[in-house]
């Protein structure tokens, strides 16, 4: 427990470096404003990248650590000399998960000139800055949100290295069904837009594989008390609990429903709780709990993700996120991007994204018409010893 | 019924924290007229205060070191309430021949203050903390509903507490001062009651309250965060409201009452209602008894 704090003060001094780090390039942003703009386009020339994350709120720690995959694979992009002679800079904005703060971190990023916007954690946050970052003209890499929403609009400009929340959804039904072989199952969500959407995936899923879901709860973020929702688990007999929320709240339900005595209900969550502050909150409840989650850092095989993994800890000193290996990809494949294009004009780097076919991190990475992510795959974890491991069973 | 009485239990354990967040509304209200916005901040300065205490004693479990939890829990209830009281004498006592709007402004003001000032401390703000001490999950089954045995001890603590104040304003001297500030400051001034001292002690009584509550609800959940006075406060404020704004036995039973109806709210409704109910019970009863359940005449408040 300690331990764990004294990562999260690091984290917090690592948060505090960035934001510095974002305010110098703010500073040089606005100096070069007021130098002629031709200026700016020469050789040896800045490739200005937004990144607008959470820095406040329960989810900064994983806004944090993606922005430092994203810094890590700008610093070795630099290191050989940048994208066609430019240096990567990345330009941090705090979207606190909030729309409304979202949509004023893009618009003062495009204020700011920059080129390409690789950033928001959450879906909720990342949906009002699209049509910001549409009316700019400029490609738009999100590195986690998967909410199906994000590429309803069919904007050409929008590219999701993290795929849809349908996998979530299909991949707890099957969980439920082949492996724990549960009839009954309660949905829960923190009707925030991510959450949402899979509960009502999962919803669909579950009820086409036979399994009955007596509700969809939906728990408003700001509560910390579940256990009027634990009554119902216990009043419908549910034998299985899939939470789609965030982590905060998932490690208080799993808490609250062993002390309710609820030993033997299946408690699975979707990936928006996949995080070391879930099991250092849940503590001993967080053990024998499942999570259902794309292929995330920790748990990626192969001599690159080893390597990234490694040159992570050096940089920042703590462990990657989940997601700090999609941040380095989504850098990376925005690289290969304008690298295809020759060139780091928005408007070309968005042609050359619809047909980039990348080999990451995280696998092989091209994206749909409308920017869904294709070719990542799906896997469920379990909770075991206060660590997140592959879940011996898969369905 | 099973579901039905597992709830109301649920809401009894909600309520008891509610509860003793609204006496301090409720007894600040009483005195001054006053609705101190900034009560809920109060709290989550109280979590903040012990989680702070807490890591400097370096305790990481309850088994067995309940008395250390207990003299933490002590020197954050004094700390709270001096924190009360420096509010009140830095803020509101400058104010006080000031319009009541003012005041309630200055109170919002300074919620703003506080929030946002935990947020800038680097070991404090921005993420959720986990807390460092939390309660053993042990429990028993109460007519079919399991809590924990900490769950059981916090409430019965909590209504030792609101036993505490009632007894402390209806049946001690220092109570009858408070009941003749209230009902008129310059009559018992007039009278040699030190009316400054007075309102001082109400607002400690307050404060230590709300660090009460802020140790005991720490200690269960096991998570902090700089924006958690703000919603309790809100549903506190509300159960204050409920029993009869600046009523001691108002302010317990709006608690309870809040707690029970949002919990079976979320039962029969599902979560997403539980706040409609609860707000949608309030504005009923507001519209039947407009002083609220228990209300008094203005004067005999307290």
């Amino acid at each position: 427990m300690v331990q764990t704090r004294a990562r999260k003060l690091v984290s917090v001094v690592a948060a505090a470096g960035t934001v510095a780090i974002g305010t110098s390039v703010v500073a040089s942003a606005g100096a070069a404003a007021s130098t002629p703009r031709a200026l700016g386009h020469a050789a040896g020339s800045v490739y200005s990248i937004g990144v607008p994350m959470p820095e406040t709120g329960p989810n900064a720690q994983a806004g944090t650590e993606i922005f430092d995959g994203e810094l890590l694979a700008a610093n070795q992009i630099n290191a050989h000399g940048g994208i066609l002679g430019h240096k990567l800079k990345l330009n941090e904005q705090d979207d606190a998960c909030d729309p409304q703060t979202s949509a004023a971190a893009a618009t003062k990023l495009v204020s700011q000139g920059v080129q390409a916007f690789v950033g928001n954690y959450c879906s909720g946050a990342a949906l009002p800055a699209e049509p910001i970052v549409k009316r700019a003209g400029l490609p738009n890499i999100q590195p986690s949100a998967n909410d199906p929403s994000l590429t309803a609009a069919k904007l050409n400009n929008v590219f999701l290295m993290d795929p849809t929340s349908s996998g979530d959804a299909t991949e707890a039904t099957a969980f439920f069904k082949k492996v724990e072989h549960v009839k009954k199952v309660l949905i829960a969500d923190d009707q925030s837009t991510f959450a949402v959407g899979v509960a009502n995936l999962a919803y669909r899923d579950m009820k086409k594989a036979g399994i009955s879901v007596p509700a969809i709860q939906a728990v408003p973020a700001t509560q910390t008390d579940f256990s009027s929702v634990i009554s119902v688990v216990k009043s419908s007999g549910a034998q299985g609990v899939y939470w789609t929320g965030y982590y905060a709240q998932a490690a208080l339900f799993a808490k609250q429903l062993r002390a309710a005595g609820l030993k033997k209900v299946v408690y699975a969550v979707a990936d928006g709780s996949v995080d070391p502050t879930f099991i250092s909150d849940a503590g001993p409840a967080g053990n024998g709990t499942f999570a259902t989650i794309v292929d995330t850092t920790q748990f990626l095989g192969g001599k690159n993700a080893k390597l990234f993994i490694k040159q992570y800890r050096k940089a920042f000193h703590s462990a990657p996120g989940p997601y700090s290996a999609y941040g380095y990809d989504a850098i990376n494949t925005l690289a290969a991007a304008a690298n295809n294009a020759h060139s780091i004009a928005p408007a070309k780097v968005i042609q050359a994204l619809h047909k980039v076919h990348y080999h990451g991190l995280t696998g092989a990475v091209s994206f749909t018409k409308v920017g869904a992510r294709v070719g990542a795959k799906f896997v469920v974890l379990e909770v075991r010893k206060g660590q997140y491991t592959v879940a011996p069973k898969q369905p | 019924m099973q579901l039905l009485v597992g709830e109301i239990e649920n809401g009894i354990f909600l309520g008891a924290f509610f509860v003793l967040i609204a006496l301090g509304y409720s007894m600040v209200y009483g005195i001054l007229r006053l609705i101190n916005f900034a009560h809920g901040d109060f709290y989550m300065m109280a979590a903040y205060v012990s989680f702070a205490i807490f890591g400097a004693v370096g305790i990481s479990h309850l088994h067995s070191k309940w008395p250390v939890v207990l003299v933490v829990g002590l020197i954050t209830m004094i700390a709270t309430g001096a924190l009360a009281v420096l509010a009140e004498r830095l803020i509101y006592r400058p104010m006080r021949r000031a319009a009541l709007l003012s005041l309630m402004i200055a109170a919002l003001g300074l919620s703003q203050v506080l929030e946002n000032g935990v947020l800038n401390i680097p070991a404090w703000g921005s993420q959720y903390r986990t807390y460092p001490v939390t309660s053993s999950a042990a429990g028993t089954s109460i007519l079919g509903t399991q809590f924990t045995y900490a769950q059981i001890a916090m409430v019965i603590i909590s209504g030792l507490l609101a036993v505490g104040v009632y007894y402390l304003v209806g049946r001690t001297l220092i109570g009858k001062a408070m009941r003749a500030v209230a009902e008129d400051r310059v009559a018992a001034s007039l009278m040699g009651v030190n009316v400054d001292l007075v309102i001082s002690l109400v607002f400690f009584v307050g404060g230590a309250l709300a660090g009460a509550a802020a140790v005991m609800d720490s200690l269960y959940y096991g998570q902090i965060n700089y924006l958690m006075g703000f919603t309790v406060g809100l549903q506190a404020f509300t159960a204050a409201v409920l029993g009869g704004i600046g009523n001691i036995a108002g302010a317990v039973v709006g608690g309870l009452l809040l707690g029970i109806v949002e919990s079976i709210g979320t039962g029969i409704f599902g979560a997403e209602w539980s706040v409609v109910v609860a707000f949608g019970v309030l504005v009923v009863m507001l519209w039947v008894r407009p002083n609220g359940l228990l209300g008094e005449r203005v004067a005999r408040r307290m």
